[in-house]
């Protein structure tokens, strides 16, 4: 790699953990102007630049609100890069489904968990909030998904988490599809009690989980 | 185990003047729980009163606690201010829709007049008959939503924290407005004798960081204590998730009492703020109240009591939160239970020798 090109992927890194949205999106520009391999800026730059975000997060030095605005820089720039991808297509990444669980609306947790597992080049559907446990399996049959990501703040939608696993069970696809469950009132004895698959108490920790789960890599 | 020899309010006052108690304060915050003291559904509370009151008072008599808190959800301001909240026929309320989309909608917002728009009305109202009914043995207070936290179901909690760094401005007229609306109401909540108090919890470091706490949520929750101390009431401040940063500005909002949630350390409170402010918490509400047997209550009844018994300012043992709908009644009656057994005054031997009680 070149001193400019790997200086440009830093200054992408730069802009996505700066927050800069317009300056993410004119260093991407100028990645696709010069040629450079678009899987290359993604990785090396937004990717990167995401992860040095998730982690001044785990350390209290970035909140919820900067964690968003280095998600909304690294989606612009993503925007730009995406179309120029070569062989994305042929890729077969791991499929997760997530949601908030019924009863509840708060989706901010389930965000961040969606953005670092994209991040992490994980395929995320993202069904929303306020989601019947049923459409949960629905989804994930549908689209062979390898993983369910669960998240509640409210003790009232827990039962609806335990209602997943059964469901999974019942439709026998239990054993093919991993279940994380994450959110306020939830603990790992709570996850272990229902039988899901493992529990999360931030959004970079539920990468590393998933990363566990469904062994190294994203794809 | 025998019931309480000293009311709430005698107990409070003795333990103001640092005189004998028969034990500590105790307070397992019980919202929606109260339907069940009665055997209605929850979305029974919704524009009725008289309900409401009656659950509180018959679930405040059922367990003998030492605060009535007047609460079925934290949307109560927000919905008087236009947003949308659903109600589930059984369960805890929800926001359904923000009241605005964007920050150029922030001018069409209005201060709710608490004796017409939403529930407001009826809340006052149950307010107002349990203060009647028993005010005279324990306080009754009015659940009273911090103005950030109105403000971010106002117009939706991810648009609010991204206008935290790309719109302070507007923020602080969205907070401002909120707190319009939350004064009138902190002023109506007074008048039917109750004290209002204020919870926040999209101001926890959970979610904003110290310093947008310094910018967009202590300001105006000073100004509604000071509001509240005008009329002669002292203030519990709640703020959910984690706080530890946040302590010493929560206590400089002028705040008598912070409600600490279990995510946080007691003792490590205490150090930081103990001599300035009462503590209350922090027995856990998912994990143990709701999920725990009564012995693990009991447990971390006297984790709390060992960690804090000592602040300068006094603790009320609580629930972290308020406490879930279906949380047990067993586990209730043992907190209270776990109290007493501790006694007064608490002494190491005591908290020790009843461990394994």
């Amino acid at each position: 790699m070149s001193d400019q090109t790997e200086s440009l992927f830093q200054a992408l890194s730069d802009a996505v953990v700066g927050m800069d949205e317009d300056l993410t999106r004119q260093l991407s520009k100028q990645a696709v102007e010069q040629g450079i391999d678009a899987l290359a800026t993604i990785e090396h730059g937004l990717v990167e630049g995401m992860n040095r975000a998730g982690k001044l997060f785990e350390t209290e030095e970035y909140f919820i609100p900067e964690l968003l605005l280095c998600s909304d820089a690294m989606y612009a720039g993503l925007d730009i890069l995406r179309p120029h991808l070569k062989h994305e297509k042929n890729q077969i990444r791991h499929k997760i489904i997530i949601g908030v669980v019924e009863g509840d609306t708060h989706d901010i947790g389930k965000n961040l968990v969606k953005i670092m597992l994209e991040a992490s080049g994980f395929d995320i559907v993202d069904l929303g909030r306020d989601i019947p446990p049923q459409r949960f399996v629905d989804e994930a049959v549908k689209v062979h998904a390898s993983v369910i990501a669960l998240s509640t703040l409210m003790t009232t939608t827990m039962d609806g988490m335990a209602e997943v696993i059964k469901l999974l069970q019942q439709a026998n696809v239990r054993e093919r599809i991993k279940v994380i469950v994450g959110g306020g009132p939830i603990s790992q004895s709570f996850a272990t009690r229902i039988g899901a698959d493992g529990y999360s108490a931030s959004a970079p920790a539920a990468v590393k989980l998933v990363k566990q789960l469904v062994g190294e890599s994203a794809r | 185990m025998s019931r309480d020899r000293l009311t709430p309010i005698e107990r409070f006052a003795a333990y103001g003047r640092g005189e004998p108690l028969d034990r500590l304060p105790c307070v397992p915050i019980v919202g929606n729980t109260a339907a069940r003291v009665l055997g209605v559904k929850v979305s029974a509370f919704r524009g009725n009163g008289k309900l409401i009151a009656d659950a509180q008072i018959a679930a405040y008599r059922r367990f003998g606690y030492d605060v009535i808190r007047i609460f079925t959800d934290l949307y109560t301001q927000a919905e008087a201010m236009g947003a949308k909240v659903h109600y589930p026929d059984d369960e805890t309320a929800y926001l359904a829709a923000p009241a605005i989309q964007s920050a150029d909608e922030i001018a069409s917002l209005q201060p709710a007049d608490p004796h017409r728009d939403g529930n407001l009305p009826q809340h006052l109202e149950a307010m107002a008959r349990a203060f009647q009914a028993v005010g005279r043995e324990v306080p009754v207070n009015g659940a009273l939503t911090g103005p950030f936290t109105t403000a971010s179901f106002l117009i939706g909690t991810e648009n609010l924290v991204r206008l935290t760094l790309k719109n302070p401005a507007a923020v602080h007229r969205l907070c401002e407005v909120a707190y319009q609306s939350a004064r009138v109401y902190a002023g109506a909540i007074l008048d039917t004798g109750c004290t209002p108090s204020l919870t926040d919890a999209m101001c926890s470091t959970t979610v904003i960081s110290p310093k947008q706490f310094k910018e967009f949520g202590q300001p105006y929750l000073q100004r509604l204590v000071a509001d509240i101390h005008g009329r002669g009431r002292a203030v519990t401040l709640h703020i959910c998730g984690k706080t530890a940063p946040i302590w010493e500005a929560m206590a400089d909002t002028g705040a008598d009492c912070l409600s600490i949630d279990n995510a946080a350390d007691l003792a490590a409170a205490q150090a930081k703020v103990g001599h300035r402010v009462r503590l209350m918490g922090n027995v856990p509400p998912s994990e143990i109240m709701l999920q725990g047997t009564p012995a693990q209550v009991r447990a971390a009844v006297r984790t709390c009591i060992r960690q804090a018994h000592g602040n300068p300012k006094g603790l009320i043992v609580a629930s972290g939160c308020s406490l879930p709908v279906e949380t047990p009644f067993a586990n209730i009656d043992a907190m209270l239970d776990a109290v007493r057994e501790v006694g007064w005054p608490v002494t190491a031997a005591e908290l020790e020798t009843n461990l394994t009680a």
